[in-house]
This record gives structure tokens, sequence and C-alpha cells, in this order.
């Protein structure tokens, strides 16, 4: 028997893995887009454990749904990429400075 | 039992996760995201959540990590500039994100939340998985199925309208007609090989 | 388990328009000519009947459907005619914008309909589930909007930003989300107002609501969850600009009202501490920051922000009176901002972007009728009376005062006289600077005459000025700068009429 607490912790330790990692990268825009998944999955992690413990099919019918999304939102995300990395010939974070002020 | 596979597989989750965010190199970076993803199909399925563990390694791992990887390779990013700021934003990242965990377990394992304890029940063996999610997907939640359906539609039209350049030379191409219209002479030539010397000599 | 069949007809508007985006893509395939008026007129047509069908068959009635997916109330009915009028006013001042610039493709109108889609689908949405896949189909299609102009290192570096920040914000709120399901046990609004109403409400739902106000105020653009606001507004071609700072922003307050209103209701009370936290530090920031731009799409941003804090106070209020006015406002603010980028898209011309304050410099002079436009915009978001700016201020001001957040109200009331400052400068520099050969590098001049090249209709008066460096010559055709005045107009009609518009608004919120 698992607990559902220690489902949650896994889904809270995943998620500020994945905020401290948008915060460390600022190098490579695609380690954001990983980080972002590993935010997603900590989310997807939580909704499973609650579905499990209250027995409700709800829960697993949204990590369907999230998995669904963040699959557009990746596809997005990299086209997006590609056109930054045509405009500028690189990805790194730091060096998004045009604008300012 | 099934605490210690719990343990065990949500240990080489977390690692997966930290490696993800610290390896130097984005490509170790995906595929250690891949071992993640594993890992957290495991626990899904230990759980009783069949079908969603085994749909996050067909989407996740078999189409979506693909995808970052093909980027990679395709982008050509220089890796070695790629950790500089590393160690530059790892206090403030460690800060934020340990701040963020802390309270983030104080309420997870407060009293109130009245969770501690709390056992996730056994999956029964009458219920099916798959059934139980396929009963309702498509009577009670047909509405956000088809919301999603719509959202797959816009990230083909997104994707393909900033990707796809219009009258550029030099691109790379299917062109349909032209591949049906295509005689054997313009595909096919005929050379003479000359047996004894084992070489051959071109008709043109 | 029991399963109703769910009543299609009523979820007419939202089929409409799928089916309408459907036709619209395969049109647009066999358009030819560069000018879209095809996929552009149709475009309009279907937004116009989607706002016609929300008043015809969902005015007055208050059903849910779809095993509580959907709900239709009278806010659902008058908030999706209005996204689909802001949105057909919005992309009303694309066309020549985009044309001149090569960018004039049938996708910006397709990605336009699918973000609208995402709105009508936000303001009847009864579940979590549903509010989130509205929310994520609207973010997808302006991500892709703001990227549009593929050629620009800018709109590239914003479009990034605005999708990494918004995927986070996402992965907040769905972490909120998450949490909200758990202390309640349903992704139903209905279910988890009563959850939230019982004598001791589930702490996991006070812990999911702060989550999901941040991915909420993200939406809005609200200090501090604004960093992308003032890159996005500058960075993206100025027609997606003005589509962002309309209908989106309705569509946040929309979401706020059924997740935060609709479902957690009756934590309220937990809640407005950081609504007003929200609001304070966006009045402030946003005021103080817009005084040192000297960019006007950069300047529009950080007074967009102000104008959320505003939103954001309206909300903390907490009553009906208070929904209302922030509902009023953002209207409002749709109206004056779609003039405002409007303004600029149509002193834009082919080689030159009207986006420096130094720009408009005797813009009296050369067009007094842009910048009679021009004044009306900004004593209009300076809360002057006589304009529609005035009411919703003076709404959001009331409604405060009734709850008891006096404080507050002062403090909104110093920041718009310190706004007032910024709109001001550009009204000085429009009617009272000379124009001047402006500092070097600071833009490329451009000839008056190029600029009106490719303008069959021959409406643009291009008056040649030798004397200035940089000449802002209209270069939009005359039924845009009609629009245009007429935009203008209606600030300040509704600013003397105003008492239909917020009647409407205080009826469908129930605060008659």
């Amino acid at each position: 028997m698992i607990e559902l607490s220690n489902f949650l912790v896994l889904g809270a330790l995943l998620f500020c893995l994945g905020v401290a990692g948008i915060f460390i990268n600022r190098k490579n825009v695609i380690l954001l887009l990983m980080c972002i998944e590993l935010i997603l999955l900590a989310v997807n992690i939580n909704f499973i454990g609650f579905s499990a413990y209250l027995d409700d099919i709800a829960g697993q019918i949204f990590v369907f749904f999230i998995l669904t999304v963040a699959a557009a939102e990746v596809a997005i995300g990299l086209a997006i990429v590609v056109v930054l990395f045509r405009s500028r010939g690189d990805i790194n974070v730091a060096a998004l400075d045009t604008m300012r002020g | 039992m099934e605490q210690v596979i719990f343990y065990l597989f949500a240990g080489v989750l977390l690692f997966a996760a930290t490696m993800v965010i610290s390896v130097r190199n984005p490509v170790y970076a995906a595929l250690f995201l891949v071992l993640a993803f594993f890992n957290a199909a495991v626990l899904w399925v230990l759980v009783g959540a069949e079908f969603l563990g085994l749909a996050l390694i067909v989407v996740y791992v078999g189409a979506v990590m693909v995808l970052f990887l093909f980027v990679l390779m395709m982008l050509d990013v220089n890796t070695a500039a790629m950790r500089e700021g590393f160690t530059r934003y790892l206090p403030v990242g460690v800060v934020v994100a340990g701040l963020m965990l802390l309270q983030l377990i104080v309420v997870i394992l407060s009293e109130q939340v009245d969770l501690i304890g709390g056992l996730i029940p056994e999956p029964s063996a009458e219920v099916d998985n798959v059934h139980a999610i396929g009963q309702v997907l498509y009577t009670a939640y047909v509405y956000p199925f088809e919301i999603a359906a719509v959202i797959l539609l816009l990230a083909i039209v997104a994707a393909i309208s900033l990707t796809m350049r219009r009258q550029r030379p030099n691109t790379q191409r299917q062109d349909v007609p032209k591949q049906l219209s295509v005689t054997k002479e313009q595909r096919l030539r005929l050379v003479q090989i000359d047996k004894k010397n084992r070489r051959h000599t071109s008709d043109t | 388990m029991s399963f109703e069949t769910p009543d299609f007809s009523l979820a007419l508007p939202e089929i409409w328009l799928l089916g309408a985006i459907c036709v619209v893509l395969i049109v647009d395939l066999f358009v030819r000519g560069s000018r879209r008026s095809v996929t552009f007129f149709l475009t309009q047509a279907v937004l116009l009947v989607t706002a016609a069908l929300a008043i015809t068959t969902q005015w007055g009635v208050t059903e849910t459907t779809f095993s509580g997916h959907y709900v239709v109330d009278p806010l659902a009915a008058m908030l999706k005619a209005t996204l689909a009028l802001l949105v057909v006013l919005a992309l009303a001042y694309t066309r020549p914008y985009l044309e001149a610039r090569g960018l004039l493709q049938g996708e910006v109108y397709l990605l336009a309909l699918f973000a609208t889609l995402g709105m009508l689908i936000i303001a009847s949405g009864g579940s979590l589930l549903t509010l989130y896949l509205g929310l994520e189909m609207l973010s997808l299609s302006l991500y892709a909007l703001v990227a549009y102009h593929r050629d620009s290192r800018q709109a590239a570096e914003a479009a990034m930003k605005y999708f990494v920040l918004g995927a986070l914000a996402s992965g907040i709120l769905l972490y909120g989300m998450s949490m909200v399901y758990g202390g309640a046990a349903s992704l139903e609004l209905a279910v988890i107002a009563e959850a939230a109403a019982s004598e001791e409400p589930p702490l996991l739902l006070l812990f999911g609501m702060s989550f999901m106000l941040v991915g909420v105020a993200f939406k809005l653009g609200a200090a501090p969850f604004h960093a992308w606001v003032p890159d996005v507004y500058q960075g993206a071609p100025t027609p997606v600009t003005l589509f962002i700072s309309t209908a989106p922003k309705v569509a946040a307050v929309a979401l706020f009202l059924r997740l935060l209103v609709d479902g957690l209701g009756p934590l309220h009370e937990t809640l407005q501490p950081m609504l007003l936290i929200l609001a304070a530090v966006s009045l402030l920031l946003g005021n103080l920051t817009a005084i040192m731009q000297t960019n006007l799409k950069r300047m529009l941003a950080y007074s967009g922000i102000a104008h959320a804090g505003f939103i954001v106070l309206a909300l903390a209020a907490g009553t009906e009176a208070g929904h209302a006015a922030a509902l009023f406002y953002v209207i409002a603010y749709g109206i004056m901002a779609a003039g405002a980028f409007g303004l600029i898209i149509v002193l834009s011309s082919a080689g030159t972007e009207a986006e420096q304050i130094a720009d408009y410099r005797g813009l009296n002079e050369r067009h007094p009728i842009l910048a009679g436009v021009l004044l009306l915009l900004m004593i209009s978001m300076t809360g002057i009376p006589g304009t529609i700016g005035f009411y919703a201020k003076y709404l959001v001001l009331k409604a405060a005062v009734e709850a008891d957040l006096i404080a507050m109200a002062v403090l909104a009331v110093i920041a718009a006289v310190i706004g007032a400052f910024y709109y001001l400068r550009v009204l000085k520099v429009a009617y009272f600077d000379r124009p001047e050969v402006p500092p070097e590098g600071s833009q490329k001049p451009t000839g008056p005459n190029e600029g009106s090249v490719g303008e069959g209709e021959g409406a643009t008066p291009s008056r040649p000025d030798g004397a200035a460096g940089t000449v802002l010559v209209p270069g939009a055709s005359l039924p845009i700068r009609a629009l245009l005045v007429v935009n203008g107009a209606a600030v300040l009609v509704l600013g003397i009429f105003p008492e239909r518009l917020i009647a409407l608004c205080q009826s469908v919120l129930g605060a008659g």
C-alpha cells in the first residue's frame, strides 16, 4: 500500500526541480521546454495520486488531456525555437535582449 | 513490497529529473527525461492507471522526446557554451525552489490536509482501467475530447505556418505530380559490365 | 453510471465557429491573390454570426449540459458576443499593415479564429478541464501569432519569452487545479463551489486557489506576473499586439469569474489579500515604469499593466458590483487599446513603424483628425469625465469603497494621477512639439512618397514635408482610417451614454 502523501511529495519535488531548472538554465531554450515537461509530469503525478486515492476516474481523464495538450504545446514551442534559431543563429536565453526598458 | 517498488522508482525518477536540469549536454538531458518518464509510468501502473502509464510511454517517449531530439540535432547548437551561466544562477534557483518545496511539503503533510496515512486503495482486479476510461471518454467527456482534437488541429496549423517557408529556393520538398510523371529514362541508367575485368563502363 | 445525451443545440456558437474554422481553412487554400479578401471577409462574417448566435440562442437561458462541462447563462452569452465583436474590431485593423510587410496570409485569420474559439470555451466553461483546454487553445494561438513575423528578431524573441513564461504559468495553474481536484474530489465547478462553501473548507482548496490565481494573474498581465507584457507588446507585429490587448484580456476576466468566483467564490476572504497585493503592485509598477518609456507600444504595455491593476482591484471587492465593474472596465480597455494600437497601425507605413513617441511630434499639424482621435484615446485612458475610461475607473472605485477598501481606492486614484502624466505627455508631443530631425539612429527616415506606394485607393494625402526626418504618413487606406475615427468616437459616445453597457454588465452578474 502506498500513501497518498508519498505521491504528493514526489509531485512537489518534481515541480520544484522543474521550477529550479527554469531559473538555472539561461543558455538553451530547449532545456527550458524540458523543465516545463517536468512541471507537467509533477502535475500528472498529483492527479493520478488523487484519482487513485479518491477512486474517481476524472483525475485520470484530466491527465489524458494534459498529455494531449502538452504534445501540442511542445510542437508549437519547438516551432518557435526553430523560428528563433533561423532569425538569430542561436537559442541562448540570456541573449534575448533586443528589447529593454 | 509496493512501498519498496515505489521508493525505488521514485528515487530513480528524482535522480533523472535532477540530471535533466543539471547535465551539460542537452541530448543527455533529453535522454534523462525519457528515463524520468519511464519511471513515472511505472509508478502510475502501480496505482492502477495502466492506460495512462502506457500512453505516457507511447506519446512522450515515442513522439514528444523524439521531436525534442530531432530539433536538438537539426539546430546543431553549440553545447560547449551551453552551461556558462549555470553556477551564476544556481544559488537563486536553489533558494527559490527550496523555499517553494518547503511550503509545499508543509501544506501537504500538515494535519489539516488529513492525508497522512491516507492509503491509496489497491486497484481492484474487477475494474479494467482501459474500460473505465473508455466508458466516460466518449460520453461524459465528449466536449473536452472534441476541444482536445481542435487543439491538435491548431498545433498542426500553427507549427506548419511557423516553420514552412514558401517561395524559397533550395528547399527540399515532395512534389507528387512530378514523382508520378517520372519516366524510366529519367531514373534508370543501363551500364555495360565487363565480366572479365569486373569493371563497368558507363554507356554515356 | 447514468449518462445523459448532451444538448448539442445549446453549444451552437462553438459548434458553428468550429465548423466555420474548417471551412475557412479549406477555402483559404484556394484563394488567389495577395489581399486575401475572401478569407478576411469570410472570417469577419463568421465572427459576426457567432456573436448573433450567442445572443439569440443563449441570452436568458441558464443551463448546463455535456455532463456539467458546459455552462450557459447570461454572462456566457454576453461574454461571447463581446469577445466575437472585439475580435471583429481587432481584425479589421490588420489587413493594410500585414499586406505592406508581406505577412498577409490566411493563417493569421485562422489562428485568430482558433483563439476566439478558445475564448468562447472559457466563457462557458463549467469544469476545470474545459477551462484549462479553452485557455490552452487561446494561448497556443497567441504564441503562434506573436511569432508570425518570422524574419523579425524581436518577434521571435517576444514569442519565445511569451511561450516559456506562458507554459510555466499554465503549469502553475494546473498544479493548483490538481490540488483543488484533490480537495473537492471533482472537476466540476458547481461541486467545487459546494466543497468551498462548507463549514471548514479543505486546506487543499485554499492551497490550490493561490496557485490558480498566479496562472490567472499571468494571463491578465497583472504585476508581479507581468514580465512577458512589455516585450510581447513591443516585439509582436502591431496588429497582433492589438489583438492580444483586446479580447484575450476579456477572456482572462472571464476565466477569473468562472474559476475563482463560480468555483471558489466562497473562499473570497482568503483570496482578497492576495488580490489587493496584485492590484497595488500592478498600479504602482505599471504607472511608474510607463513614465520612463520612449516607445509608444511599450508605454501602452505598462499602461496595460496599470489597467490590469484596476481590474484586479474591482475583482478584489468581491461583490457583484465589483465583478460588473471589472467586466465593464475590461471591455472599455479593449475598445481604448484597439484605438490606440489602431492609430499606430494607421500611422505606420511599409518602411516605418510609428513606435517612438518622438515620431508623433507635430501630428496635429499634419493630421488633425488622427491627432483628435489620439486626444480622445489618451484622455479616456487617463479617466477624464466624458469618456468611457472615466466611467470604468469610477465604477471600480465605487465598488472598492463599498467593499471597505478605501485605502486601496485612494492608492488607485494616486496611481491614476501619475498615469495622467505620461498620457498627457504623448498629447503634448503631438500637439505642441515641432517636428524636427530625430537624433541619429533612432529611426530610419522614410520619404513620405515611399510610404504611400502600394495603396491604390489614393486616399492618402501624403503631404510632402521636407523639414522632418521622420514623417509619419498614414499607410492605411480610407476605410481603416474611418474605422479608427469611429473607434475614437465610440470612446466618446460610450463615455457620454454609458448606462446601457453598465446596466448590461450589472445584469449578467446579478448586480442589477
